[in-house]
């Protein structure tokens, strides 16, 4: 891996000097989907939108509130168009975006312009963070059948792109469980903090938990989430493995959410010296900038990340499903705190498909396990009821906020069904609306 | 559709207007948008196990090679998990965001919790 530092200094790939940049605070439509093209640095998240509704495309249907677990999206203008009312209440889930049968909401951030600029300038090695679920749509927006496992061609897809070093945000995850599971365990043999410990690696998740239960703050897993690791052990550890200086590198975090731009920008995550997370996008924008630079995706062999921050395993690749942080943990701790080796590793009885699930894990030498693995904020609510009023029986809760973990992210591609029904949708409003003006005018 | 006592008169004559234009068309979107979309889910999902068993060679974290180099007695994190560099560079605290939404309910904003 030396090498890279030469390579990317001398070969900068061809598509870059022809590329036409999207200018700052202007409109790009990727995937199906309205992006404003800014890359707020220094800015403190909790004042930003990252979506927001374009009252001229919203048809007051109200689909958005009914999958908003927060009620930040709501009626705000006189004729009943939707709008987020206040960063405050909104988690920047974007499951009112991905299930807006008219297309009317947008994303307020989008890095893609700087990211360029980074790959072209040759001071600058770009460093890749992509996370598990990130595979599991990108072939979509190629044409691939749905959850097509690309792996492979991703990896091959962001060394064309230009990205000096190929890290991968599953490694992380393993370090994660590493961390998180070594946290339960103490918390259940000392009980120095409270149980049930809730996993944090879901960003929507955790700044609704610090809005509406911040008294529960201290249940909440102290660990960062895997791409709030690789960011500081990319300028660290990375530095060293790599030999290339922290100041030269940018980290990109690839995400299949869109909430994950706001935790980037948490002012705290600057553990590393710098900024631990230089830019953060999400699928549709990694399959916009693949198409942007002409890489025939389908035909691309498949790829190693490079090792030291990139190799991965079973047990990360499940962080993009509901249920997977919790089995990729608990294959851990069935072997810390029995002493014996976990023969099958697939603990079915945690794989959630949406809503409440929940079991006991019986775990020789030491007893029963007990844990609960939610998917939705409205479903998580209850059991951060439960917690409040001191009657959780459970030890380990994990959440995701979208309904059946990352793979259903709001910076997935969206569903062709919803992507063909707003089409449809649109046109049908757009005739009714025309019929409607006639028949008023 | 418990909504639509909320909305305005425009907004109601608006969705009605689709809905004409669904039955025009004479098929029933929503039904079958939220059948595919559990499909469509669980087809992503399905993926994800499938490559856990077959694609990936190891299957739990701690037996991850670059993990252990990771961890190792000279290792960057050779105190373990939890050690104290952890503390620093992976771990975390919260913030108490409450005021926020406390100030838009003040303001007579109603919000789902
Ligand atoms: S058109 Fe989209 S933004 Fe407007 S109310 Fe319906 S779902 Fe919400
Ligand atoms: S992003 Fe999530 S929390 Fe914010 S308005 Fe949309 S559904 Fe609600």
């Amino acid at each position: 891996m030396s090498g890279a530092k030469e390579k990317q200094a001398t070969a900068k790939p061809a598509y870059l000097a022809n590329l036409k940049l999207p200018a700052t605070g202007s409109n790009v439509e990727m995937e199906g989907v309205n992006y404003k093209i800014a890359a707020p640095q220094g800015v403190d998240p909790s004042t930003l939108f990252f979506v927001q509704v374009d009252k001229d495309k919203c048809q007051a249907c109200g689909e958005c509130e009914t999958h908003c677990p927060t009620g930040a999206i709501q009626e705000m203008h006189p004729d009943g168009e939707r709008g987020v009312v206040d960063p405050a209440a909104c988690v920047n889930c974007g499951q009112c975006l991905a299930n807006c049968p008219f297309g009317a909401i947008s994303e307020q951030v989008s890095y893609v312009g700087e990211i360029f600029e980074k790959l072209k300038d040759p001071d600058t090695i770009v460093v890749s963070m992509p996370a598990p679920a990130v595979r599991y749509g990108l072939g979509e927006c190629f044409g691939m059948p749905t959850g097509t496992y690309v792996g492979g061609k991703m990896h091959a897809a962001l060394r064309r792109l230009g990205f000096g070093l190929v890290w991968d945000n599953e490694w992380t995850a393993d370090v994660t469980i590493m961390e998180e599971g070594t946290e339960l365990l103490e918390r259940v043999k000392k009980g120095d903090k409270p149980l049930p410990q809730f996993t944090s690696c879901c960003p929507g998740w955790v700044k609704f938990a610090e809005t509406f239960y911040p008294d529960l703050n201290a249940h909440l897993s102290t660990c960062r989430s895997p791409i709030g690791m690789l960011g500081p052990l990319a300028k660290t550890y990375g530095s060293e493995q790599s030999g290339i200086k922290s100041k030269k590198m940018y980290t990109v975090s690839i995400m299949p959410c869109v909430a994950k731009k706001f935790e980037g920008l948490r002012p705290e995550m600057n553990a590393s010296g710098s900024r631990d997370i230089d830019a953060t996008i999400n699928t549709r924008e990694l399959a916009w900038m693949i198409k942007q630079a002409g890489i025939d995706f389908a035909s691309l062999p498949e790829e190693q990340p490079d090792p030291a921050l990139g190799m991965s395993t079973g047990a990360a690749t499940i962080f993009g499903t509901s249920g997977g942080v919790m089995e990729a943990a608990l294959r851990l701790a069935y072997e810390v705190l029995s002493g014996n080796t976990l023969a099958n590793p697939d603990i079915k009885v945690v794989r959630a498909h949406e809503g409440i699930k929940t079991a006991d894990i019986p775990v020789p030498n030491f007893g029963t396990v007990k844990v609960a693995v939610v998917s939705g904020l409205q479903n998580a609510a209850k059991l951060c009821d439960e917690v409040r009023a001191g009657k959780s029986p459970y030890h380990f809760i994990e959440v995701m906020t979208c309904p059946g973990g990352c793979v259903n992210g709001g910076g997935q591609p969206l569903e062709p069904e919803m992507l063909q029904s707003s089409l449809f949708h649109s046109t049908v409003a757009k005739i009714n609306r025309r019929f409607n003006q006639r028949r008023v005018g | 559709m418990k909504k639509i006592g909320l909305m305005s008169r425009r907004g109601f004559i608006k969705v009605a207007g689709i809905a004409c234009g669904y039955s025009v068309l004479g098929f029933n979107v929503t039904r079958e948008a939220f059948a595919a979309t559990l499909e469509f889910v669980g087809l992503r999902q399905q993926s994800v196990y499938n490559a856990d068993s077959k694609i990936y060679s190891i299957r739990k974290s701690q037996d991850n090679p670059m993990i252990k180099k990771l961890y190792a007695k000279d290792g960057f994190l050779h105190e373990g998990p939890c050690g104290h560099k952890s503390h620093h560079l992976l771990h975390t605290h919260y913030n108490d965001r409450s005021a926020g939404v406390k100030a838009l309910k003040a303001k007579g904003v109603k919000l789902a919790l």
